[in-house]
């Protein structure tokens, strides 16, 4: 069976359109991500309390905030997980959780709300908790940079880190856009997006790589669009196999899981379509720009 | 290219057989972390008491010993101590039932109390009346923590671990590993009392209602150093040592994260992750065979093979799979499909190219190898680096991250290589259907 016969898309044409496109997702989730603030992270990165409690039977947010806000707690988030209505998560400050899970019992009987799980995280431990997760990011970033550098060249490199910043945005906002807070579960997601969307790109700049070498053509936009042709079969064939497995995941998954596998699915579209319409994109304009000759 | 390849054959059938053998019964094999069967993770910060010059380190070595010897009293199977940086320790206690208990018995302040022990044999109700029985604990020869012989102890200290300066390992006259203990002026003048009032009783060390040894007084002792002598093994004196210096310096050492499982989270993650990833890979591994044919069946063997190696060396190294660690499974398999499907695109290509099946099959594989090695490579330093920097659950995506790619680069070339060789050099091909 053969599904994808010899192509010649001009892709490389269309960018301008990807880069607004592109722009426009990642501009509208920073600026949700801005007005939502500090609850954008779950209790890991930002300190405090969380339980996570399922209801027997369907509830809504109202439902419970009414509940605990005997507390007279201020800081008292309840966001509904999933579509099912009978998971929440509730933060609040430091040192609430019992109390609140006290109260909840209380109110609702003791058959009828289970507490899933709890955290607490001290604010020392929150900041050092990010500051790590951050550096190990950063510095395998960096390492991935170098490798690329000494396999590829310079510029193919920073252009790949960049199409992996652009997926991560991506998904960060679409993600916060739907409502979604940012946990331990989300990054284990976007470090997987990032393993993927390195994997893409990586693909088709070795296509060009070796088409570079055979050719010794300076025609940068042909070379590329045809290594992007080249490799589309097996960008459309591996996409199709990954998107069946994390859509599998997602219906199946549960709704605990619901946040990770859809940050998934999300980020593996995103990072095909980054190693064409970004990473690609941005080495062709940058090589107009400057007109280097890029030498590998 | 005719050339034997029957080792590589023999080689890929003896790593799966011994991937199969480490691996079976797979749920005794590899530990399942905190998020997949519930239980507490907590983070403890040890503060360095004011009164002493002893390095914050040491302080925290202390602390952990007495964590320690609590955990082992609560008798949960598997926990993992261990001491982060410095000044933190990590307690997992996994499938625990009553995790508040757990987290309040953990978190308290250590108390090392020297008790007198009761040692008439038969007791009428009234005696018994400020005295309890407390157990002592001893590991059997699995390294078990179990509970033994009570004895009845007066509920009264006669005194505390406060006053206690020292203590530590020495030899006795005859060679045998001894615990030497010094007390504080104090300490020395109780001390003397107590033993001459009590002598041929025995003495009971305590730390947090939990007997550690028993001593009989066997004199009185005026000077504040006692000799417990016994029948120590060197690491038996070591460890009562080492609970006696803890107790004598009881650092605070305060929650900073703490995080609780119920188990029934951890149930629904298991079985619906479970079922997912079935799915997913019958309706992979069917795609694979429909779109290559036998070349189709080659990859889901790779596929196969490379989670068997995945899994083994996990339990080798005695790693925990949590969810993040499947998800870098998830990334492997993906990886693992997506190098085939590199390689038999390429061959696809070359003959389209009018190359004969022979050299279609080498040139597909000479020619995708750049990519699966540069693209498993970069992966991998990112897994690396996360491993070794990252901290909980992005330590576990890492580790999972690096064996799967070293899993995959072996799969992905060498096994379908080495098998394709094999098939290929046995039969003539005229035409190549993939």
């Amino acid at each position: 069976m053969e599904l994808i016969k010899k192509t010649n898309f001009d892709f490389l044409g269309k960018r301008k359109w990807a880069y607004l496109f592109s722009l426009t997702v990642i501009l509208a989730g920073i600026i949700t991500f801005a007005i939502r603030g500090k609850s954008n992270f779950g209790v890991d990165f930002v300190g405090g309390d969380m339980l996570r409690i399922g209801t027997k039977a369907p509830s809504s947010v109202v439902h419970v905030r009414q509940a605990v806000s005997r507390l007279n707690l201020s800081e008292i988030v309840v966001q509904e997980v999933g579509s099912t209505h009978d998971q929440f998560i509730i933060k609040s400050p430091p040192n609430t959780a019992m109390k609140i899970a006290a109260l909840l019992t209380e109110e609702f009987g003791p058959d009828f709300v289970e507490v899933k799980g709890r955290s607490e995280v001290s604010p020392s431990m929150s900041v050092s908790l990010r500051n790590r997760a951050l550096m190990a990011f950063f510095i395998g970033l960096f390492g991935m940079l170098i490798y690329i550098t000494i396999r590829f060249e310079f510029h193919f490199a920073t252009c790949a880190t960049l199409a992996i910043f652009h997926d991560l945005l991506f998904v960060v906002g679409v993600m916060v856009m739907l409502g979604y807070v940012i946990d331990t579960q989300i990054i284990a997601a976007l470090l997987t997006i990032a393993g993927v969307s390195i994997n893409d790109t990586i693909v088709i700049f070795d296509r060009i790589r070796e088409s570079m070498r055979k050719t010794r053509s300076s025609n940068y936009i042909e070379l590329f669009n045809q290594a992007i042709n080249e490799t589309l079969s097996r960008t459309i064939l591996t996409g199709i196999t990954t998107i069946i497995m994390v859509l599998l995941l997602f219906f199946l998954g549960g709704e605990s899981l619901r946040g990770f596998s859809l940050a998934l699915c999300i980020g593996f579209v995103v990072g095909t379509y980054s190693s064409i319409f970004v990473a690609t994109s941005l080495l062709v304009d940058w090589q107009r720009k400057g007109s280097y000759k890029l030498r590998l | 290219m005719r050339r034997n390849s029957g080792w590589k054959i023999l080689l890929i059938i003896a790593i799966v057989g011994a991937s199969i053998w480490q691996i079976h019964p797979l749920e005794k094999k590899i530990r399942r972390g905190l998020d997949l069967q519930g239980g507490i993770h907590v983070v403890l910060e040890v503060e360095k008491p004011k009164s002493t010059d002893k390095s914050i380190s040491d302080v925290t070595d202390r602390a952990l010993e007495i964590i320690r010897n609590r955990v082992d009293g609560l008798g949960v199977s598997e926990p993992i101590i261990q001491k982060e940086g410095t000044n933190h320790i990590i307690v997992d206690l996994p499938g625990i039932s009553d995790p508040q208990r757990a987290i309040e018995i953990i978190g308290k302040t250590a108390l090392l109390e020297f008790r007198l022990v009761r040692n008439e044999a038969t007791l009428s109700e009234s005696a018994l009346v400020g005295y309890e029985l407390l157990s002592t604990w001893s590991k059997d020869e699995r390294g078990v923590s179990r509970e033994s012989s009570p004895l009845l102890v007066k509920k009264t200290p006669e005194m505390t671990g406060s006053s206690l300066v020292d203590a530590y390992v020495a030899y006795d006259s005859s060679g045998f590993p001894e615990v030497n203990i010094v007390l504080n002026k104090e300490g020395a003048e109780i001390f003397s009392q107590v033993t001459s009032e009590n002598i041929g009783k025995r003495l009971a060390i305590v730390l947090d209602g939990v007997i550690k040894s028993a001593p009989s007084i066997r004199s009185r002792i005026p000077d504040g150093r006692a000799q417990i002598t016994g029948q120590f093994t060197m690491d038996e004196a070591r460890e009562l040592a080492l609970v006696l210096r803890a107790g004598a310096l009881p650092a605070k050492a305060e929650i900073i994260y703490q995080e609780v499982v119920g188990p029934t989270l951890g149930r629904e993650y298991i079985q619906k992750v479970l079922r997912a990833s079935i799915y997913g890979a019958i309706v992979v591994v069917v795609f694979m065979m429909i779109y290559y044919l036998a070349f189709g069946m080659l990859a889901n063997i790779a596929l196969a093979i490379n989670i068997l190696i995945l899994l083994a060396v996990t339990s080798v190294i005695k790693g925990v799979m949590t969810l993040p660690g499947i998800a870098g499974i998830v990334l492997t398999c993906g990886l693992a499909v997506d190098a085939n499907i590199l390689i038999f695109e390429r061959i696809r290509e070359e003959l389209r190219a009018g190359k004969s099946p022979l050299a279609a099959v080498e040139a597909g594989y000479h020619r995708a190898w750049s990519a699966i090695i540069d693209s498993n490579i970069t992966t991998g330093i990112s897994g690396i680096i996360l491993f070794l920097l990252g901290e909980g659950s992005i330590k576990g995506f890492g580790l999972t991250l690096t064996i799967g790619m070293v899993a995959n680069l072996f799969t992905a070339v060498f096994v379908t290589k080495a098998i394709v060789d094999f098939i290929l050099s046995s039969r003539k091909i005229e035409h190549l259907r993939i």
